[in-house]
């Protein structure tokens, strides 16, 4: 049986070549493979127009993502960010229609809410060792009742025009979102494979003993980890509120599963230790390939429910599949 | 009677590009003890993984027979029933159970309504205990055990379902003297009772004790079997690294001892399991320049405590450090690492290795300020330092982006003591430093020891192997109930002397 599986793989590496060898590998494929199959069954996939909306779509998971992917790397989870989101278009709201703050003031404050709810997270875990995924649901629900008590439940409108039109203009040529994206995406590829803080997350979650004891913070990179989720999510509830015009309550409700998906999807590991912005930057673009085709394809949208936590699954297998064969090969 | 009861016949198992048994054919006779010797490497784990069942039928070529019948493991359930009862050197209790449903899980004995009798697993798992010679409240979580204690629960676990084989390996590696002296009476009755035994051991004084016979094994072959009047010490290392052992420890003499480097004065340790408790009471110790101090005591005696403590890593109730003579406060791992102190722990699984990384990340993870600028690697700086050490301590790996994890035991040990070397150390704590480590990668960490010494570093060293601790130190000093009970320069130390000051607390 296993001489069997060892030789299902070496067909597989063959036939990849050194491609077998990219850690995303697992991921890439199966999107690249799924999207032409899309393509062929509706020709409205590829268009400018659908792909725009895919990739604006792709960006309002990714952003967040990415700060999910440090906290994911160091072995901890954060299930506040869809209320972080919701927080953060309501503060932007709130500054420049309540308060009528310039735009640029609007949004610093709003990231600084956001760094700040990030860093009670991590203060609050490392201090008290209360473990992740209880303090971040407990911050999801104060943060989101937070919100609710402050608007009263009702959404704050109208968004400045001139906020509006940072989101749904281009810039560099590309949906404002879409360049934002892709120069996160380097800035937290650099960080986390070419900096001592990149390192030192990678450590704590592959070990975190072992990091204490080799002389690594482990207190002030946790606590730093969440503030930058915490940062990401508020900087993608501005941009939603800037996509729908208004600051709603209810918005980002349910994110954080679609976030936390999207980087299990590209590789990233829920025990720590492991993880890429490539990777999760494919898993956000996977998730959102699947929502868009499923809707193309006039899929019932409680089907694509369904969907979506089959290939959760799926991929979560394929990649310990990998993982397997890797070891195998190194044995 | 000595029918054989095991027999593995011309046992092939190759894993991708590496072949771990090669043609090994060994028997087990009825009632006997059998010991298999060799480095990590030799290929014993896998002959044992396949007795066990761990690597099925059809994942290896040969036959395993049991009383003359041919045997076709499907899993390790398949070997159990066939009366294989295997002890992993690797602890495996359940933690969050309690003594007696660890003992008996898997069969826990029901009543007529199909629910859990509580009343008769306790009965059977005291029995079993009992049969170990060993009292213990059944109740207990397994959490709140001490390791040796949780190895005992496994063998208690195993004999449960009486097997007719047991395999043993590395049982003792968590054991204190007492410990390892009962389980040896144990082995040897339970002889007596009719089980046949296989003994895996790095430590050659337990296997030459009890077995009677001993294969030696080395690089996937079987190289000889020796029947019990027949085993000679030197002959079984040859076997097993291949070439002859001139001196297992290396020469320590001849180093001049200068000022004092390092001083504890009154250090306090809580203990870990006991908020009323002190594992460390009172101790005071100093330590001079080119020094390697030996630390003996029980397992459980609180010396890698108090080293710990030392560190930064466990709080203390408790003292003062002084380096250098000068007094510095060491608050967390990071500030004792910048005073200059280094330590190498006993379990570097739990905590020296990082295992989601490769050797080179692993190497550097103590001196991130001297390989980056501004908080981004200096690739040239990293590359340099790391490949230094690589060549330096004769790391054994394709190269440094290699996984950590397919290093051998010794070669994972090395890379931890190089995450050390790199700092600017002025003492170095090493606790258990050549534990899960085989005889030739022994040798070789002896050497460096003893090169550091000579090159001025201060050391202190953990080990419950009394000829290592003997040979490798110049002073010891012994601790039991928290406190120091016995000192004494290598001249008057004695493993016999050690160990009485050693056991004389309650």
């Amino acid at each position: 049986m296993q001489q069997q599986t060892v030789k299902r793989a070496s067909f597989l590496r063959r036939g990849l070549g050194r491609l077998w060898d990219v850690k995303e590998i697992g991921i890439i494929v199966p999107t690249l493979v799924y999207g032409v199959i899309v393509q062929l069954i509706n020709p409205v996939f590829f268009t400018p127009l659908n792909l725009a909306n895919l990739l604006r779509q792709t960006g309002f998971v990714l952003i967040p993502a990415l700060g999910m992917t440090f906290v994911l790397i160091a072995a901890g989870i954060d299930l506040s960010v869809g209320s972080v989101m919701g927080l953060g278009g309501v503060v932007a709201g709130f500054c420049m229609v309540n308060f009528g703050l310039p735009i640029w003031i609007s949004i610093l404050v709003t990231l600084v809410f956001g760094l700040l709810i990030g860093f009670v997270n991590g203060a609050f875990i490392t201090r008290f060792n209360i473990p992740p995924m209880i303090m971040t649901l407990g911050m999801m629900y104060i943060a989101r009742g937070a919100v609710f008590v402050a608007t009263k439940g009702l959404p704050i409108y109208p968004i400045p025009k001139a906020f509006q039109a940072i989101e749904q203009g281009t810039f560099l040529s590309m949906p404002t979102i879409i360049s934002i994206c892709l120069v996160l995406c380097v800035l937290f590829h650099i960080v986390l494979t070419r900096t001592t803080f990149g390192r030192s997350v990678y450590a704590i979650g592959g070990n975190s003993e072992a990091a204490k004891l080799s002389g690594i913070s482990t207190r002030r990179v946790t606590v730093r980890v969440y503030a930058i989720c915490g940062l990401m999510a508020a900087m993608a509830g501005v941009l939603m509120s800037a996509r729908l015009g208004s600051a709603q309550p209810s918005a980002g409700e349910g994110y954080e599963m679609n976030v936390i998906a999207a980087c299990i999807i590209g590789g990233t590991s829920t025990f720590g230790g492991r993880g890429t912005v490539l990777g999760t930057a494919i898993g956000a673009l996977f998730m959102s390939v699947l929502s868009n085709s499923m809707t193309l394809m006039k899929v019932d949208v409680y089907y694509q429910k369904l969907v979506i936590g089959a290939v959760l699954i799926a991929a979560v297998i394929l990649d310990q599949y990998k993982r397997e064969m890797d070891k195998k090969r190194i044995k | 009677m000595n029918e054989t009861i095991l027999t593995t016949k011309s046992i092939v198992k190759h894993f991708a590009g590496v072949t771990a048994l090669n043609d090994v054919s060994v028997d087990l006779r009825h009632g006997e003890i059998l010991s298999i010797c060799g480095e990590n490497g030799a290929g014993k784990s896998t002959l044992m993984k396949i007795l066990a069942g761990d690597h099925p039928h059809g994942s290896y070529e040969g036959e395993i027979l049991i009383d003359g019948q041919k045997q076709r493991f499907v899993n390790t359930a398949a070997a159990k029933h066939a009366g294989i009862a295997m002890i992993y050197q690797e602890i495996s209790v359940e933690l969050d159970l309690s003594v007696a449903e660890n003992i008996l899980l898997g069969i826990l004995p029901l009543n007529r309504a199909g629910l859990v009798d509580w009343k008769q697993a306790r009965m059977a798992a005291t029995e079993a205990l009992a049969r170990l010679k060993l009292t213990l409240d059944v109740n207990i979580l397994a959490r709140n055990l001490s390791a040796s204690v949780q190895q005992l629960v496994c063998i208690a676990r195993a004999l449960v379902r009486n097997p007719k084989i047991l395999i043993l390996d590395e049982p003792t590696a968590a054991l204190t003297e007492a410990e390892t002296e009962n389980l040896m009476q144990v082995i040897l009755k339970l002889r007596e009772g009719g089980i046949s035994c296989i003994y895996i051991s790095h430590k050659l004084d337990e296997v030459f004790r009890i077995s009677d016979r001993l294969v030696t094994m080395r690089d996937g072959k079987v190289v000889a079997t020796y029947e019990r009047a027949a085993i000679r010490a030197d002959r079984v290392i040859e076997d097993m690294i291949g070439r002859k052992l001139e001196a297992m420890y290396p020469d320590m003499s001849g180093r001049a001892l200068q000022d004092e480097v390092l001083r504890i004065e009154h250090f306090c340790v809580q203990h870990p399991s006991s908020a009323v408790k002190h594992i460390i009471e009172d101790i005071s110790f100093s330590l001079r320049k080119g020094e390697v101090l030996g630390l003996a005591g029980l397992v459980g005696s609180g010396r890698s405590e108090l080293l710990r403590a030392v560190f930064g890593a466990l709080p203390k109730l408790g003292g003062r450090v002084f380096i250098d003579g000068r007094e510095v406060h060491i608050t967390s791992p990071a500030s004792a690492i910048r005073h200059g102190l280094g330590l190498l722990t006993e379990e570097r699984k739990k905590d020296g290795i990082i295992s989601t990384m490769n050797i080179g990340e692993n190497m550097t993870l103590s001196i991130f300020g001297k390989i980056s600028r501004h908080g981004l690697f200096d690739r040239k700086l990293e590359a340099a330092a790391v490949s230094r050490y690589f060549k330096s301590l004769a790391i054994k790996a394709p190269s440094h982006r290699t996984a950590v994890t397919s290093l051998s035991g010794g070669n994972q040990q090395k890379v931890v003591l190089a995450k050390s070397l790199m700092t600017d150390m002025k003492v170095l704590f090493l606790d258990e430093p050549t534990r899960g480590i085989d005889v030739g990668a022994k040798s070789e960490i002896y050497k460096i020891i003893k090169e550091l010494a000579d090159g001025g570093l201060s050391i202190v060293m953990i080990s419950s192997e009394y000829p290592e601790l003997l040979a490798m130190c110049d002073r010891f000093v012994v601790i039991g109930n928290g406190r120091i009970v016995g000192e004494m320069a290598k001249a008057e130390a004695t493993e016999s002397r050690l160990i009485k000051l050693a056991s004389m607390v309650e």
